[in-house]
């Protein structure tokens, strides 16, 4: 878990199934287009290509790391955008499995700690809003 | 979608540098500040201040306004707006995937 305030946005879902078939869903091509986005092609091998056909126009990268039923991560550009590593890790739980996703903005600095802003002001609460959408800025 | 981007890495750049993160705070104090007044409460010159202020400009986080024979500062919230609505999206975006998944595994 880094925590030296790089733009990152991140999620975690207990899914109430096994690692083997959540690394199946990430990972098989017909059932990413089901859920993920339409027409999703990703080769699960590390260099192979990924694209997705999103709201927004179509998203392509390059996936960086395949361990089979812990750890999946590519990188995509957004149209217009600037590129950002999405990784994704399986944990076996008692339930089912532990899924964490991040995405981490790859262009431009890997900013900020805006660290011990003055509380009390508005703008502190604006910024403080910023860190709980980053998740990860060590405050002071 | 190109000049957000650049929004984005603007603020964020902008916000990297500890004397400006110091700065924000100082005028999230009050409503207005000139440079001479923010360097009498910062170990830098005022010259320092407004390069500093100029970088903030920039990044669309600070305002100036000539008042008379002085320049006031004051926070600008457009930028701030475009990051938050740009982290807000990206987890909005994975909130809405992350529930179709738990559907797709639950059939």
């Amino acid at each position: 878990m880094s925590d030296n305030g790089e733009r990152t946005v991140e999620r975690e879902r207990i899914l109430d199934a096994d690692p083997e078939r959540v690394w199946d869903a990430l990972t098989d091509e017909y059932v990413l287009s089901d859920w993920f986005a339409p027409g999703a092609t990703l080769e699960p091998v590390e260099g192979g290509e990924v694209s997705f056909e999103c709201e927004d126009g179509e998203r392509t990268g390059t996936v960086r790391v395949v361990e089979e039923e812990r750890e999946l991560a590519f990188t995509w550009s957004r149209p217009g955008g600037g590129e950002s590593l999405v990784t994704f890790t399986l944990e076996p739980v008692e339930t089912g499995t532990r899924l964490v996703v991040t995405e981490r903005a790859l262009t431009g600095p890997t900013a900020m700690a805006i660290a011990g802003i003055a509380p009390g002001a508005v703008w502190s609460r604006r910024l403080r809003t910023l860190e709980l959408c980053l998740g990860r800025l060590v405050l002071a | 979608m190109a000049a957000r981007a650049d929004t984005v890495d603007a603020v964020f750049s902008a916000l990297a540098d500890p004397t400006r993160r110091r700065m924000i705070e100082l005028l999230a104090g009050r409503p207005t500040a000139t440079a001479t007044g923010l360097a009498a409460e910062l170990p830098i010159t005022r010259q320092a201040v407004a390069k500093h202020l100029a970088a903030l400009k920039r990044a669309r986080l600070v305002r100036a306004r000539r008042e008379g024979r002085e320049t006031r500062y004051e926070l600008d919230a457009t930028a701030l707006d475009e990051v938050e609505r740009w982290v807000a999206r990206v987890g909005a975006e994975w909130d809405a995937r992350l529930s179709r998944l738990e559907r797709a595994l639950a059939d």
